[in-house]
């Protein structure tokens, strides 16, 4: 715990120009070759995302391998493995903020940033997967000449509620800490194109202690607000599985192993792009070691979680007597069509994550980069053995059948991948990666305390 | 005829010292201006905690309640529907749209309270003109007062709490 969070004592002027140069800092030569490089294959994999998304509109989503009865395929374990990555920026930003863990401060803007990101990713696939997108907004409420309203008591509009509210407040949160930093944009960007940018977006704030003071007390009550909501999303997302009498979902396990497992895939990307963007932009000072070993501890914490659900999912099909569930349980995830998923998944959410007991593990950043992939990838392959392998076993063994995905799905995956990279690398060369203003007063409390232990000392 | 002067210092120690030693003078402190929120000003500023949550509270419930009192308008009074043994009126299957509903008003309302009541959405203000205002948001710390009088003892009395530079602000 006496492991410090801010190596060397940087002054705010120093913090400042480290911290707001990552914006507007020209790479080196070498570097900038990268950064073309990382633009290019984003930006294309973006092209192939919205091609396809016209391609499927205009077309119908026939060209996706789902179908009866794997009605559910890749469209919503994507949209389930997105919005789980999503989970980490608010439980950074509020939970932790809520608990006074100070060593937050320095990774939040970053996590907010993959979250909002993740979300718009996930928010994508429900809405392809209407098959007309462009009644989408037959989900809320509006007075119309139908007279037929969304069935509230139906798990799915709850999904629509929660993910929307979600997004909302996630995009507040990271946007109101921002303000304060924009402004620093403003009032010291090199060029003037770049001050009346963030000039508008820094809504003229001037740092006046009375508008601190409520800032302060709203910056509170959000993250107050964003806590229970964090916990409710994931539960939402697993009530449109566990209301089901599908063997292998109707469980009473899946909100929390559902919530447990989408901040499990955040930490892991959290460290998937936390490790690089701390090594390109040389912030070991306020990313110091101690941040990535508390990363690699929740990632070990919550995946125990994982490991747990599956536990109790394989008890509870042995206990519940019940004929489908055994057999979805015991034979057809471990043995049958999709068998190599189920047991990619066992391996990196229940083995990976125990490297992490030992502090080699959680301070190697090569193996710690490694395990976050593997877990990333490991999460992927529990939605796909929990939404696909459930499909293709259920009551009647003459229904049973194999799903495929076909090129289109493929595609729209990797062009996921391309477009939330794409607008993460937008993110890192144009706004303040690390929170400026609260990094300061982080630092000035830490120094209030040392005077105050040093005062204790004397006395 | 009184003067409204900015003076600006160079750590929180000044400028609460100050704040603390102008509240003993007939000179009024107007506000302070700082780059992170900082609680030895605010505590030198001994202004009363701010009231934005009771209006979140508001806010918050309001979403709430309109949120249930829709549902029920919508699946029990408009187009009645029993699905799955289910009565029209089921309060269980309400909770999580109220509470959805609750927290995103709840958020919006800190939010736009926030903006309002820091008068912020505006391109400039009295203050972001003045000569040199621009540390305000780096690593300097500047404090408006208005003298009771001629603003010349005033300049003189900052100088002596240990401001580095004292300045009549301007519009930008």
């Amino acid at each position: 715990m006496s492991e410090p969070i801010i190596l060397g004592s940087p002054t705010d002027a120093e913090l400042g120009d480290q911290l707001l140069g990552t914006a507007w800092r020209r790479p080196a030569l070498g570097e900038q070759r990268w950064w073309r490089v990382a633009f290019g294959i984003a930006g294309a994999l973006t092209l192939v995302l919205f091609s396809l998304i016209t391609y499927t509109v205009t077309t119908g989503i026939g060209l996706w391998g789902n179908n009866i009865p794997v009605a559910w395929a890749f469209g919503i374990i994507n949209f389930v493995w997105w919005i789980g990555i999503g989970h980490a920026g608010t439980f950074i930003s509020a939970i932790l903020y809520l608990f006074e863990q100070r060593w937050r401060t320095s990774i939040n803007r970053l996590a907010e940033a993959m979250t909002l990101f993740a979300v718009m990713q996930a928010a994508l696939y429900p809405v392809l997967h209407l098959g007309r997108p462009w009644f989408a907004y037959w989900l809320f409420p509006y007075p119309s000449q139908m007279e037929t309203w969304p069935q509230v008591k139906s798990a799915l509009p709850w999904d629509a509620a929660a993910v929307s509210t979600y997004f909302t407040v996630s995009l507040l949160f990271w946007y109101l800490g921002m303000i304060p930093d924009l402004a620093s944009m403003r009032d010291h960007a090199p060029t003037r194109r770049r001050r009346i940018i963030y000039g508008l977006f820094a809504l003229g704030w001037n740092g006046k202690a009375s508008t601190w003071r409520h800032y302060r007390a709203a910056y509170l009550v959000l993250a107050g607000l964003a806590t229970p909501l964090v916990l409710s999303v994931h539960s939402v997302v697993s009530s449109d599985f566990a209301t089901a009498l599908v063997p292998g979902w109707h469980s009473t396990i899946f909100p929390p192993y559902f919530v447990a497992g989408a901040i499990f895939s955040g930490f892991a990307m959290v460290l998937t792009l936390l490790i690089p963007v701390r090594a390109i932009f040389k912030l070991h000072n306020v990313v110091t070691q101690k941040h990535i070993e508390n990363c690699a501890k929740l990632t070990l914490v919550t995946g125990l979680i994982v490991a747990y659900g599956y536990i109790v999912e394989w008890f509870m099909a042995w206990y519940s007597g019940e004929r489908s569930e055994l057999y979805q349980a015991w034979i057809a995830r471990p043995t049958g069509p999709g068998a190599p998923l189920f047991w990619l998944a066992m391996i990196c959410n229940v083995l990976v994550p125990q490297l992490f007991w030992w502090k080699r593990g959680r301070t190697n950043v090569y193996l710690l980069f490694a395990a976050s992939l593997l877990i990333n990838l490991g999460m992927w392959s529990e939605r796909f053995m929990i939404i696909v392998q459930s499909l293709e076993r259920e009551y009647l063994p003459s229904m049973w059948a194999s799903y495929a995905p076909t090129w289109v799905d493929l595609g729209l995956f990797l062009g996921t991948l391309g477009f939330f990279s794409l607008l993460f690398l937008l993110f890192l060369r144009n706004l303040p990666v690390v929170a400026l203003s609260e990094m300061r007063e982080l630092r000035h409390d830490l120094e209030h305390d040392a005077e105050r232990k040093e005062a204790a000392a004397h006395v | 005829m009184s003067e409204r002067l900015l003076a600006e210092f160079p750590d929180e120690h000044a400028i609460a010292g100050a704040i603390r030693a102008l509240r003993e003078t007939d000179h009024r402190v107007l506000d302070a201006y700082t780059p992170f929120a900082s609680h030895e000003v605010e505590d030198a500023l001994a202004r009363r905690p701010s009231r934005l949550p009771f209006a979140v509270f508001v806010g918050g419930m309001c979403g709430a309640g309109g949120a249930y009192f829709l549902q029920w308008y919508l699946v029990a009074h408009l187009y009645p529907l029993v699905v799955g043994g289910r009565p029209p009126h089921f309060p269980v299957a309400f909770v999580i749209i109220t509470f959805e509903m609750g927290v995103l008003f709840a958020s919006l309302t800190a939010v736009i309270a926030t903006l309002v009541v820091g008068r912020l959405v505006r391109l400039t203000d009295d203050v972001q003109g003045t000569a040199g205002f621009e540390t305000a948001t780096r690593d300097r710390f500047w404090l408006a007062v208005m003298s009771h009088g001629p603003g010349e003892p005033l300049r003189e009395l900052l100088g002596k709490l240990g401001a580095s530079r004292v300045e009549t602000p301007e519009v930008a």
